[in-house]
């Protein structure tokens, strides 16, 4: 039995009137792949934003490696060891991406490494998910999947233990996919690194998952092996409409 | 000749401080959102301090003036901290509460320190030849001289340190760099104290040259805002070149049209910025 890296009790969250969570529980396993999906609106990316402490819940409790975190705010999270990739991805597009990495570096506010230590590791990074040729073009010159890379090894400098990925495959052609997989796969064996994933490319979420979290209309309808959630009427109807047969 | 080049010269030496007081308003306005209409008060505190501290308190003028510069620091940092940081998030409410304090502030000048003119011991005394043309007063030489240091660290800062890559993230995308883990509390802090430790410069630095008074707070917000427009928003080289032409300009109008329409030209140049060029010299047309 390995240990509980995150773990969500009955956390809600409404905007106004609309209840874009409501009394979610959840765990993560340290080491598991855990997608995340649901129909638009389902409240993906709101529960990605209140475990980040973009936002706090309402109501509920977030742990993470055993801490309560849910009044924690985003930077001091980010230093417990969650790092995070944006649907829409938002590199500091005016910077350079070496920069972008030292942002990382900085904010994980380690003290005494002198710049060029730094630089050197920042370049790890861009090698790793090899950008290294571009480490001195601006963020906004890049195509999307190479911003989309910067936006991984960004957050992997931070040095996370769990990493939230939103819809990185989204906007990517098949073979751009295979080597998004093929990354994911090495920050996971490699980098020892959880993973809690938002995907709407079914088939590799599928393949690449351990388990998947279901969430229609901020609610989890379901959870469990990937075999299991594709049979499931109720995931079924949640994608599809209510079925008459 | 030689008069045009004088003229000339005093622009640049009055540029050169209207920039380092622009950088300040910049780096708020661009981490911070925040407009700090006191901008000017600190820049007159910080030449009254320096005449105080010299004169009343009899401190050399060499340690006066960065004694001056570091208590607005310290202002600055207690503003950002009592008054500022309530409001993030609501830029109409920071507005109205450093327009409040600029006036609260520019009274407090008043009582405590008179509505005279006061000016702090100069550094040195003589005047040299320049190229063999005109006399120039050597206070204005070492003025020059101090700000072009104060724009260099300032430049240096911002792009080479770790401390400017975090302002230059937050002021890109606040909420991105604090998942990077950038403490942005820490660095508005820090970069409110800045900005008002350049208005401070600027004071303590021209108040040997020109007097400061009370009264005087207003023009040099503005002075300052109109450098940041016509420079380009959250541009450092934009506010000195800004800063430059506006001086040099405003020397070369008071010499040759009228030394009362002094404050006029930056006006005019404003509203031709606002209305040919919105987004300034350097800025980002968005």
């Amino acid at each position: 039995m390995s240990r509980r890296i995150l773990e969500g009790k009955g956390v809600a969250k409404s905007f106004g009137g609309l209840m874009a969570l409501r009394q979610i529980d959840f765990v993560l396993e340290e080491g598991e792949i855990v997608g995340l999906i649901g129909p638009n609106g389902a409240g993906k990316t709101t529960l990605f934003n209140v475990v980040s402490g973009v936002y706090p819940p309402d109501r509920g409790e977030l742990f993470f490696d055993g801490r309560l975190i849910s009044s924690l705010k985003p930077y001091q999270i980010c230093r417990l060891g969650i790092g995070r990739t944006f649907q829409i991805v938002r590199p500091f597009l005016k910077m350079t991406c070496l920069e972008n990495i030292l942002i990382s570096l900085i904010g994980r506010g380690e003290r005494g490494k002198t710049l060029e230590e730094k630089k050197k590791e920042a370049r790890e990074f861009l090698e790793f998910v090899g950008l290294r040729n571009r480490e001195n073009s601006l963020a906004k010159d890049l195509t999307l999947i190479e911003k989309k890379r910067l936006e991984v090894a960004r957050a992997l400098a931070t040095k996370p233990k769990l990493l939230l990925l939103d819809e990185v495959l989204a906007g990517l052609n098949p073979s751009e996919i295979l080597q998004a997989l093929e990354l994911i796969h090495v920050i996971r064996t490699q980098m020892k690194i959880t993973i809690f994933w938002i995907e709407h490319v079914m088939g590799a979420i599928m393949k690449a998952s351990d388990r998947i979290i279901v969430l229609d209309q901020g609610e989890k309808i379901k959870e469990g092996k990937p075999e299991e959630i594709v049979s499931d009427p109720r995931v079924i109807e949640a994608y599809l409409g209510e079925s008459n047969a | 000749m030689a008069e045009f080049l004088m003229y000339f010269t005093n622009g640049l030496v009055i540029g050169v401080i209207n920039a380092i007081s622009a950088i300040g308003v910049s780096l708020i306005v661009g981490i911070m959102r925040v407009i700090n209409f006191a901008h000017g008060e600190l820049y007159i505190f910080a030449g009254y301090f320096s005449y105080h501290l010299s004169l009343t308190f009899g401190l050399s003028p060499i340690l006066a003036m960065p004694l001056s510069v570091f208590f607005i620091f310290l202002i600055g940092i207690l503003m950002e901290r009592l008054l500022i940081r309530p409001t993030y998030g609501d830029e109409m409410y920071s507005l109205i509460i450093t327009f409040v304090l600029s006036i609260v502030l520019q009274n407090s000048a008043l009582l405590i320190f008179g509505p005279y003119p006061n000016k702090p011991p100069a550094l040195i005394s003589g005047s040299t030849q320049i190229f063999g043309l005109f006399h120039y007063g050597n206070q204005r030489l070492l003025s020059f001289g101090i700000s072009i240091g104060i724009l260099l660290f300032v430049f240096y800062l911002i792009k080479k340190t770790w401390f400017g890559k975090s302002v230059r993230a937050i002021s890109q995308d606040r909420e991105m760099a604090s998942l990077m883990g950038i403490d942005h509390w820490r660095i508005n802090m820090i970069s409110f104290g800045l900005g008002a430790a350049l208005a401070g410069s600027a004071g303590v630095i021209i108040a040997p040259i020109f007097p400061v008074t009370p009264t005087g707070s207003s023009a040099i917000s503005l002075t300052a805002f109109v450098v940041v427009v016509l420079g380009g928003m959250g541009s450092l080289k934009g506010c000195v070149v800004g800063g430059l032409i506006l001086g040099i300009l405003e020397n070369l109008g008071a010499a040759y049209v009228s030394t009362m329409y002094r404050h006029i030209f930056a006006f005019i140049i404003l509203i031709l910025v606002l209305v040919f060029r919105p987004w300034g010299l350097f800025g980002q047309k968005t």
